[in-house]
């Protein structure tokens, strides 16, 4: 069942009076419980796609509906208190808040939602133990690593619970090892969990982690294969 | 809104150095637009003497010491319909130009006093001793604190020699500044050939009168001792009295303006200075699903809180000060108190309040209301 169905959507941003089209006429659905990939050289578009899924973005034409949601349609404090429900996104460069501990910056998302505070502690409790950081949990963001960053916001995506989650470049700021602890937390993620994941990544073999390769060229699709079959092809 | 105050205070603290100027310059600021204000309070609180009380005072004479009316005067004032009761008074001032610490003495019938100010209470002394001794002085409380006076001390000041016979609490305006004591040792009677009094103080039947009855008085005093006298409702006579005051307090009142205006810029610019350096975070909070009121309101309250932790220190310092320091500006007798009253401390919470919404309010709509994309690029 899709999750996402986007229609003839395009998107053009203007830098004075010149217009810039970065997406064109694209098509696009995303079932509940996939791991899409989305590769692409620089300019194609694929930032301003995740954008476009994650609500934070708004087409200039076409339609773009998450669980059943038309985002264009939504005003612009609806469409937050939607992302507050159903977006949890992963950034490449983390953008923890620096003022606050890991356990604040994963409570942070929780603050928008009805949850008492001990239901609050709980759920920050939990994720921060799945990303294996329950005893940084009064650590500042310059007091971890990169990869433990990374992990922090990725248990602030998730402490939501949310519908969809979307990272960009999630292991580009990352070295190897770390990149593929990220890769496999984001793995177990969508099968352990069954979360519906679309990520944005330049690396190949960032992208071997997705179950579904959708490769953007100058605003448009150009191929959406099986991550096994990409994998295949890779090998050979 | 409350579960959103750690992330505020945390933002606030986050960025120690900053904060703290800007919390120490607001501090500063309010401190001296609340010493204004003080100064500005005084005045008003004298100008809104009661109504129904007039000053006789010699006429073209501009100074207490040149206003020279014989205490019995005071019979003749009685007779005028509409009067209640007349208290000669001497004033002998320690200084006749402005002055921070001005002593004032008045000087009366000590046998009239307690009928005429009831709401004179004794916290030290007691009355009989007032009135046994022709040099006793009841000491305004204020003065006393001052000067440090106590019950049985004497001291002289402006060649007027007294001993202390109580020490009084009033909440009449400007009291606590002056020292009762008799008519007679002030008026020199012996070198006068007669008691003189600087002034009549008449209480009026009716305020809505007064000014029939000090027509009447002048009038009255006129026909039958041929002298010029004018008689103004207290609240005239202080402001008349305080005039060159007027125009140095009415200033003051623009220098508490200009505070507020740099206060204002000050926090404004510590709140901008935040906003721009925030602005990524800002677009990744409303990523995280928070709204750009939200984000208004939370930049706000930054602002809010940076501005009333400033105003509280301000206004803490100005009361400290004021309490240590109880500070009075005198001429002609008419005194103005610099007090830290409740209305004061109020105004300056409020004020810093204001301020920090006023300075936060365009930076935090901006915070609010920028693109998402666009910030986090």
């Amino acid at each position: 069942m899709p999750l996402v169905e986007i229609e003839r959507l395009s998107k053009v941003y203007r830098k004075g009076s010149q217009e810039v089209p970065v997406l064109r006429d694209l098509d696009l659905t995303v079932d509940a419980g996939e791991f899409v990939a989305l590769m692409g050289p620089s300019g194609s578009g694929k930032t301003t796609l995740l954008n476009l899924i994650a609500g934070i973005d708004r087409p200039t034409t076409g339609v773009i509906r998450v669980g059943g949601d038309d985002l264009a349609k939504l005003s612009r404090t609806k469409l937050a208190a939607w992302r507050a429900r159903h977006v949890g996104y992963i950034f490449q460069l983390y953008n923890l808040i620096p003022v606050l501990t890991a356990f604040e910056n994963v409570e942070l998302p929780l603050l928008l939602l009805p949850l008492s505070r001990a239901e609050r502690r709980k759920r920050v409790e939990v994720v921060l133990d799945a990303v294996g950081l329950l005893d940084r949990h009064d650590h500042y963001p310059r007091q971890l690593s990169g990869g433990q960053e990374q992990r922090v916001a990725i248990a602030r995506a998730v402490v939501g619970d949310p519908t969809i989650l979307v990272a960009d470049e999630p292991t580009g700021d990352l070295d190897a090892d770390t990149a593929d602890a990220t890769l496999a937390l984001l793995k177990r993620l969508n099968d352990e969990m069954g979360k519906t994941l679309v990520m944005v990544t330049h690396d190949p073999h960032a992208a071997a982690a997705a179950k579904r390769l959708v490769r953007l060229e100058k605003g448009a699709l150009v191929a959406g294969e099986p991550a096994a079959v990409r994998r295949r092809v890779m090998r050979n | 809104m409350l579960k959103f105050l750690p992330y505020v205070r945390k933002n606030v603290l986050g960025h120690r150095v900053r904060s703290a100027m800007t919390v120490a310059g607001t501090a500063l600021l309010l401190f001296l637009f609340l010493f204004v204000t003080a100064i500005q309070g005084g005045l008003d609180r004298v100008l809104s003497a009661r109504d129904d009380r007039l000053v006789v005072f010699q006429a073209y004479r501009f100074c207490p010491s040149s206003s020279q009316l014989p205490v019995f005067y005071a019979d003749a004032i009685r007779g005028v319909p509409g009067v209640k009761s007349v208290l000669p008074v001497k004033v002998v001032v320690n200084n006749c130009r402005a002055s921070l610490d001005t002593v004032v003495f008045h000087g009366v019938d000590p046998k009239l006093l307690p009928a005429v100010r009831p709401n004179l209470a004794l916290v030290a002394g007691d009355w009989a001793a007032f009135q046994a001794r022709t040099d006793a002085a009841l000491v305004g409380r204020r003065v006393a604190e001052r000067r440090g006076l106590r019950p049985g001390q004497s001291f002289t000041v402006a060649g007027v020699t007294v001993q202390v016979a109580g020490v009084f609490a009033s909440d009449g305006t400007g009291e606590e500044n002056v020292i009762y004591t008799h008519l007679n040792l002030l008026s020199n009677p012996a070198a006068h050939h007669a008691c003189h009094a600087t002034l009549f103080e008449v209480q009026v039947d009716d305020p809505g009168q007064a000014q029939a009855v000090a027509a009447a008085i002048d009038a009255k005093v006129k026909e039958k001792f041929e002298v010029p006298t004018e008689t103004k409702p207290q609240k005239a006579h202080y402001a008349a009295a305080l005039a060159d005051l007027l125009d140095l307090i009415g200033m003051t009142r623009w220098l508490g303006f200009v505070c507020v205006g740099v206060v204002v810029v000050l926090v404004a610019n510590s709140v901008v200075m935040s906003a721009q350096d925030r602005v990524r975070e800002h677009a990744v909070l409303q990523t995280l699903g928070f709204s750009g009121p939200r984000v208004f309101s939370l930049m706000l309250g930054e602002s809010c809180l940076i501005s009333l932790a400033g105003g509280v220190l301000g206004t803490a310092a100005c009361v400290a000060f004021l309490l240590w320091r109880p500070m009075t500006l005198s001429t002609e007798g008419a005194s103005i108190d610099f007090v830290a009253t409740p209305g004061l401390v109020g105004s300056g919470l409020l004020l810093s309040l204001a301020v920090g919404f006023v300075a936060g309010a365009v930076p935090a709509w901006q915070a609010g209301r920028a693109e998402i994309v666009t910030s986090l690029r």
